[in-house]
């Protein structure tokens, strides 16, 4: 895995994310590689939350909060056009499932496609089965798509949510702590999923679990205090970081 | 001011501790394989059975030292799950112990060569052999201290004494043949000796190999990153190509 053969999908320049006056993130650059999971990791607090919300321009809906710097997609400035377009473009998946409770599984998935015009059947059905084949919960869920998506299983919600996200057919899926709500087997799915998942998207996951980005992640990288530390392939990282400060947080030489 | 999380406060961790057991039990298991290397080769060079038996009995101890090293790592490995130079430490402890070990059999197999008092006219191969005892027992006494004491100069510098005791096997390996040649009665003690100091030459492989892995724990450096591939000669005493050939 070598950084300067990628193509990149994703450029993060100069990116300075405030909360009122204070900055949560300040001057970060990065790139995220095209049909690659990367990983943003690094201790409550460092910013990471605040990156992955400024790539789809949801940070700027938070009160008093504004973005300096510039996020491109594929070469175009994502501050530079309509918010709800780039979110189209770049989907996202909490840390806590959160379907839509009055609805059932089938409405959840062509959600998005029936905010965003007026779909046929046939168009939502194509879009429901393939999005949730992707996000491989179809085999669990196929003889009761209409029932309602609260009676699915915890981990069974979250692969929902990535169905849905994926119905809106983006190019880029940011994950914030998707797994931090589920048990291990739920979490391994997940994980599968997000293996499967980065031969057609470009993946951006926050994980407080340093053994997920190490199982999930092409590339890593590390935050502290609001700043980037290191970012590189994942077993570099993980295996001769470069920086004194990456080594002292995933040995967990704290304090 | 709130105090900065990761600043090394210098205190050991539970971790630390064991990370420090795990060298501890390696450097113990390196000194049990030194000492047979020591008294494998005083038995098999004053034809002491009674010495090499002593030696022959501590093999059921070295494999016990290794299979616990071995355990205990793992469980480091998958209770802990280590990362940078933690992870480096145990994935190299692994490996320095399967050369320890392999140091260990090596005195052994010393020991279990003895068969017969030293032979007067053989003396000159007897001191070539003493030489390469000089020079590997220290090598491996060196690349324990390395290994207990974190210290990458003092690895790196068992490199070059390697090359001396590859030279060293040379001269003995021709010079046991020659006498081979002249003395055939003493067939039987020669292969003894030719088996011996090529015993010598793998011990001081493996300390360099020790080595190897404890400056990849402690910088995460491979020993292609700092040591070219040395020209190699051939194993063959007489060697169709005449000279050293490059390994590839």
């Amino acid at each position: 895995m070598e950084l300067s053969t990628e193509t990149p999908k994703m450029e993060v320049q100069n990116l300075t994310a405030y909360y009122g006056e204070s900055a949560a993130i300040q001057n970060i650059n990065l790139t995220f590689p095209e049909r690659r999971a990367t990983a943003i990791i690094g201790p409550s607090g460092c910013g990471k939350s605040t990156l992955i919300r400024c790539l789809n321009r949801l940070h700027e809906t938070a009160p008093k909060a504004r973005v300096e710097g510039s996020v491109f997609l594929d070469g175009e400035d994502l501050y530079g056009i309509d918010a709800t377009a780039v979110r189209r473009r770049v989907g996202m998946v909490f840390q806590k499932p959160n379907p839509f409770a009055t609805m059932s599984i089938y409405n959840n998935v062509s959600a998005p496609l029936r905010f965003n015009g007026r779909p046929s059947r046939e168009e939502m059905d194509a879009a429901v089965l393939r999005s949730l084949q992707q996000s491989a919960l179809w085999d669990e869920v196929k003889d009761r798509v209409d029932a309602a998506a609260t009676s699915l299983s915890g981990g069974q919600q979250q692969r929902l949510c990535i169905a849905r996200a994926l119905a809106a057919n983006p190019e880029v899926l940011l994950m914030d702590e998707p797994c931090s709500a589920l048990d291990p087997i739920a979490t391994a799915k997940i994980e599968e999923l997000i293996a499967q998942l980065k031969n057609n998207y470009t993946v951006v996951i926050v994980t407080h679990n340093m053994q997920q980005a190490a199982r999930v992640a092409d590339y890593t990288a590390f935050l502290y205090l609001g700043k980037l530390v290191e970012f590189g392939p994942t077993e570099q990282l993980f295996e001769r970081p470069q920086e004194k400060l990456t080594e002292s947080y995933i040995t967990g030489r704290f304090g | 001011m709130s105090r900065d999380p990761l600043a090394d406060t210098g205190a050991p961790r539970g971790y630390d501790l064991q990370v420090r057991d795990l060298k501890h039990r390696a450097v113990q298991l390196g000194e049990w394989a030194f000492t047979m290397v020591h008294d494998g080769w005083r038995a098999y060079d004053t034809g002491d059975f009674t010495a090499a038996q002593t030696v022959l009995d501590r093999d059921a101890t070295l494999d016990r030292f290794d299979e616990d090293m071995e355990h205990a790592t793992t469980a480091f490995l998958v209770l802990r799950q280590p990362a940078a130079i933690d992870l480096r430490t145990a994935v190299a402890l692994l490996k320095i112990t399967t050369h320890l070990d392999r140091i260990g059999r090596l005195g052994f197999d010393m020991a279990r060569t003895t068969s017969s008092p030293p032979v007067p006219e053989l003396s000159d191969i007897r001191n070539l052999l003493q030489r390469m005892d000089d020079a590997v027992e220290p090598m491996v006494r060196q690349a324990l201290d390395a290994l207990a004491h974190d210290q990458v100069d003092t690895a790196r510098e068992l490199f070059a004494r390697d090359d001396a005791v590859d030279r060293m096997h040379r001269e003995v390996s021709q010079l046991i043949v020659a006498t081979l040649e002249k003395q055939p009665k003493q067939a039987r003690r020669l292969a003894s000796d030719l088996l011996v100091a090529r015993h010598f030459e793998r011990i001081a492989d493996n300390a360099c190999k020790v080595s190897e892995k404890t400056i990849y724990a402690l910088t995460g450096q491979r020993r292609s990153e700092y040591l070219p591939r040395h020209a190699t000669a051939p194993y063959a005493l007489e060697s169709p190509w005449g000279s050293p050939t490059k390994r590839k």
